[in-house]
């Protein structure tokens, strides 16, 4: 079994307030003071990966990341959980491919890495990212491999020559047996959170080897990825401001207080209608 | 009566003397024999520099071991202590004069030495030891401390010492009842035992039973001596050896590095992985149960046990034998299933155990032997941590944190120089000339990053302003010094945050550094030079202390800002035990006009633990077992309204301690700087 987990670095979701920053003309968020980090969804989806490995013993693992080259953290960070081999393509400058883009990126990566090394039966993606949050990416990849896709899987557990998936729906867990090869998006549960890799593992990461592509390599071109695909465009982007108005009940008494209030409270309502 | 002329007779009422030689014999082999087990094992460890630096050992040597400095600070311990190894010593040396006089040609004991020394004195150090075993049975049997350990052995030794004593005293009193003894009243126990033989026992009788109960004696104290090396009355020879081979550098200089290029396992799950010296520890300890007794965790009823770490890796050394030999010369264990793994869910080696430990040091101070027990919890931790990966959820968040925003506290809504705003303060990379600065105040992810301390480095820095010092931050380039991650046992994450930093101020020439954070401070004192980062390092409080005596500082002009209030001073286990500063922070406080200062019952060198470090301050302790808590109602009942801390983990923990147990009074947790700057700030 081969199974490939795709990885996004994307802006620490945890930075404070007011180091966020946007950047109008780019529409996007600053760099700023704010630290990378590999989206947790994608985290989830190695550790799902790994755990997948564990219970079936001959698979192997890759992971994928399309992104600048600060991305090799990421990919390093995944080694470091075990992860077999790692390919970076390369992306240059800050901007934001949507997803049909990135799909396409990735699934050209995907074909390539197949030519070489066999088919990937098990495709893993994060749910969503921590900073466009579209939850877009691994739809269309499939789309662009041409292979079936299900959402929000928790779980991926070998079976006879299938997989099965345990997947989170609204009402329950609705649990699938697929033929390879898929794709599937990852979500958490309990049992995914990453593990902290082993200091040993995380040496090694740095002298395994690490794979790099560029746009050129896979044939696709640069300046189209870059700017996008005309799905959409992003009109205008803002950090939105919360406005409390705070205004005190006035009075000398508990009992002057508290009839200021339930006046205020009536007028509030009355002028929501 | 000639008192030049007094001397007794050796062997008076002994036939076939020659049969002590015999005996002598196998038991001088067994003792031996059992000393050299103990060396070959240590010497299967690890190697450590433990013999270097001779004057300072033998200072300390002095002091603690022949001097007993740390034994006789528990009163009651002490004292008995003290009775039985003065009374041992000088009844080793009465033997040792028996025999010069007896098998040499120099028959020293007669005249007034006979007298005074080997007759009054031997006879009083010989009642010593009666009446110190004596102490020690009532303690072990009826008053029963929770800090022993109960064990057969342990009464065995009080039973066969006492009984040596007391026939010692049985044959010389009836010696001299017998042969008339006319310098008796120099032997007053023995002639006691004497004047109460001779009304209901005959000559005769008196010399059988002497003869019977001298060969006893003599049995009892051979066999006694042949068992010391397999009991724990070896601390005889390995306590003062582990005394003179301890740790000169201070608690805060005591981890070892790791080499990650050449080790081959990080941190400790064999004995094999051990230093000789940690080895000689396991085999020093006394069992005497203080290192217990004050650790933190332990009091607030915590699994961790100091005393039974040492005792069970002692247990588990002396079960492995030759089998641990083989498992570790000469290599560095291999770790092949040779040798038991020493952290085991079954004994005090307990992860859960070891991951509730705060590095405090406590135990280490306690120890008589200056046995080091944090560093073993962190070499264990760091196998856990680095091998397996495997540590509470808590500090999993912190080490995730460091190694992706370099800082523990995940989800903070700070940044790094926030605190600075409006204060004016220089930035290192901003500066033209940063070698302008002359002072590096590093603020410490505790203090920038934790809303309630940013009001302690904004008045450090106001402080330091005034005082006209000229400082500069490093503001974003400031990394974690290292230290949760250290102590919890990722000392891979500690180097690379260490030599980042060291690297970081290498590019600014940094000579001189002051930081609030005593956890930084030690790092950069302590663990910095390692990677070749040596600086002059002060903790703010001594920082300020000296400007306050250079006059840089006036004193308050307005006497009222802290007037009437009483203070307690919490010492920080990194400012104080681990390195030795308990003045500076208690000089500052004595300048707040108006005010007391008060002690809290556990303070200075017997500090109690906030319960913030180790990384614990990152972990949810159960509510009943909290050690902040512990420490929180001390303070409160010392009926101080200040509880002055210098440290940004003590502040936060106890802030929340004292707020639970404060009741309805209005107490405050408040940093030496922020004291000192309510009044020297005040216009
Ligand atoms: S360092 Fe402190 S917490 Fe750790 S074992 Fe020693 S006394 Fe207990
Ligand atoms: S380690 Fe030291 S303090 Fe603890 S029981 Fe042993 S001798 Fe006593």
């Amino acid at each position: 079994m081969r199974v490939l987990v795709c990885l996004k670095q994307i802006l620490d979701p945890d930075v404070p307030a007011r180091d966020f920053e946007i950047d109008p003309a780019a529409k996007a968020a600053k760099r700023g003071g704010a630290n990378l980090v590999t989206n947790i969804f994608c985290e989830n989806a190695i550790e799902t990966a790994l755990q997948f490995r564990e219970a079936a013993a001959d698979a192997k693992i890759t992971a994928l990341c399309y992104g600048e080259s600060t991305a090799e953290d990421c990919l390093r960070k995944a080694m470091a959980m075990t992860v077999d081999e790692a390919c970076l393509v390369q992306r240059d400058g800050n901007t934001n491919p949507d997803a049909a883009a990135v799909g396409r990126v990735l699934a050209a990566a995907i074909q390539r890495l197949e030519q070489d090394g066999g088919p990937f039966d098990a495709v893993l993606v994060g749910r969503e990212s921590g900073d466009w949050g579209t939850g877009q990416t691994g739809g269309a990849l499939a789309e662009e491999l041409g292979r079936p896709v299900l959402g929000f899987v928790e779980s991926l557990a070998p079976g006879n020559g299938s997989v099965t998936l345990r997947r989170q729906t609204d009402v329950g867990i609705e649990v699938a047996e697929a033929e390879p090869p898929f794709v599937v998006t990852i979500t958490n549960n309990e049992d995914n959170v990453p593990r902290i890799p082993k200091t040993r593992d995380v040496m090694m990461s740095y002298r395994k080897p690490l794979q790099k592509l560029s746009l050129a390599d896979l044939g696709l071109d640069s300046d189209e990825i870059r700017s996008g695909s005309s799905n959409f465009e992003v009109e205008e982007i803002f950090v939105p401001t919360d406005e409390v108005e705070c205004e005190l009940a006035e009075g000398d008494t508990l009992d002057e207080r508290v009839d200021q209030l339930a006046r205020k409270i009536h007028e509030v309502v009355a002028s929501i209608g | 009566m000639d008192p030049t002329q007094a001397t007794r007779e050796v062997f008076w009422n002994i036939q076939y003397t020659w049969l002590v030689y015999v005996l002598m014999v196998p038991t001088l082999a067994v003792f031996g024999w059992g000393f050299w087990l103990k060396i070959r094992r240590w010497r299967a460890g690890q190697p450590a520099v433990r013999f270097d630096r001779p004057g300072e050992r033998l200072r300390l040597f002095l002091r603690n071991a022949i001097g007993q400095g740390r034994t006789i600070k528990r009163r009651y311990a002490g004292v008995f202590h003290s009775l039985v190894y003065t009374g041992f010593i000088v009844l080793f040396l009465a033997t040792t004069v028996v025999a010069i006089h007896h098998d040499t040609p120099l028959h020293i004991m007669k005249g007034h030495f006979y007298l005074i020394f080997q007759s009054l004195i031997v006879d009083i150090f010989g009642l010593f030891v009666l009446v110190g075993v004596a102490l020690a049975a009532i303690r072990r049997w009826i008053s029963k401390p929770k800090l022993l350990v109960y064990t057969d052995e342990a009464s065995w030794i009080l039973v066969t010492i006492f009984v040596m004593a007391l026939t010692g005293f049985m044959i010389e009193g009836w010696r001299i009842a017998v042969t008339d003894d006319p310098w008796a009243h120099w032997s007053p126990i023995g002639n006691l035992f004497a004047l109460g033989s001779d009304p209901w026992m005959t000559d005769t009788a008196m010399q059988r039973g002497h003869v019977i109960i001298w060969w006893f004696h003599l049995v009892v104290a051979f066999g006694w001596i042949a068992w010391v090396p397999f009991s724990k009355m070896s601390h005889i020879f390995t306590a003062p050896l582990n005394i003179f081979t301890a740790n000169l550098d201070g608690y805060g200089g005591s981890l070892k590095t790791i080499d990650f290029e050449t080790a081959e396992r990080f941190g400790i799950n064999h004995l094999g992985d051990f230093t000789w010296k940690d080895l000689l520890d396991f085999d020093a300890c006394t069992e005497c149960g203080r290192c217990t007794d004050v650790c933190p965790a332990n009091t607030v009823g915590k699994s961790l046990s100091p005393r039974d770490i040492i005792l069970d890796l002692q247990a588990l050394m002396h079960k492995q034998g030759d089998q641990f030999l083989a498992g570790s010369n000469g290599s560095n264990g291999d770790g092949n299933g040779a040798t038991l793994p020493v952290i085991d869910e079954k004994t005090a080696m307990a992860p859960e155990a070891l991951f509730s430990c705060t590095t405090c040091a406590a135990c280490m101070e306690a120890c008589p032997v200056h046995i080091e027990q944090m560093p073993k919890i962190v070499d264990a931790r760091r196998f856990l941590v680095m091998e397996e990966a495997d540590f509470p959820e808590g500090m999993m968040d912190m080490m995730n944190s460091l190694e992706s925003r370099q800082h523990p506290f995940a989800g903070t809504q700070f940044n790094r120089v926030d605190w600075t705003e409006g204060l004016d303060i220089d930035v290192m990379a901003d500066m033209d000339d940063p070698a302008e600065a002359e002072v590096l105040m590093w603020v410490g992810c505790g203090g920038a990053l934790v809303e309630r301390n940013r009001n302690t480095v904004r008045a450090t820095a106001k402080l330091l302003k005034k005082a006209g010092v000229k400082f500069a931050i490093l503001g974003r380039e400031e990394s974690c010094s290292g230290d949760p991650a250290r102590r919890v046992g990722n000392e891979f994450l500690f180097e690379m945050l260490a030599k980042g930093n060291v690297e970081t101020l290498s590019r600014y020439g940094v000579r001189k550094v002051v930081t609030s954070c005593p956890h930084c401070f030690n790092s950069f004192k302590n663990e910095y030079p390692h990677f070749g980062g040596s600086y002059e390092v002060y903790h703010h409080t001594q920082f300020l202390d000296q400007l306050l005596a250079e006059g840089r500082l006036d004193r308050a002009r307005s006497a009222t800002v802290n007037g009437g209030r009483t203070i307690t001073f919490h010492d920080p286990c990194y400012l104080g035990r681990h390195n030795g500063e308990y003045d500076a922070p208690r000089n500052l406080l004595a300048h707040l006009g108006g005010t007391r200062q008060v002690e809290m019952q556990r303070s200075g060198n017997q500090s109690f633990c906030c319960g913030g470090g180790g990384g614990m301050a990152f972990v949810d302790e159960p509510p009943d077992q909290r050690v902040n808590q512990e420490r929180a109602q001390e303070a409160v009942d010392t009926g101080a309204d200040v509880v002055a801390v210098g440290c940004p983990f003590c502040a936060t923990m106890l802030d929340d301690g004292v707020n639970a147990r404060r009741g309805d009074r209005d107490v405050r947790v408040k940093d030496v700087a922020e004291l000192l700057w309510d009044e020297v700030g005040t216009p």
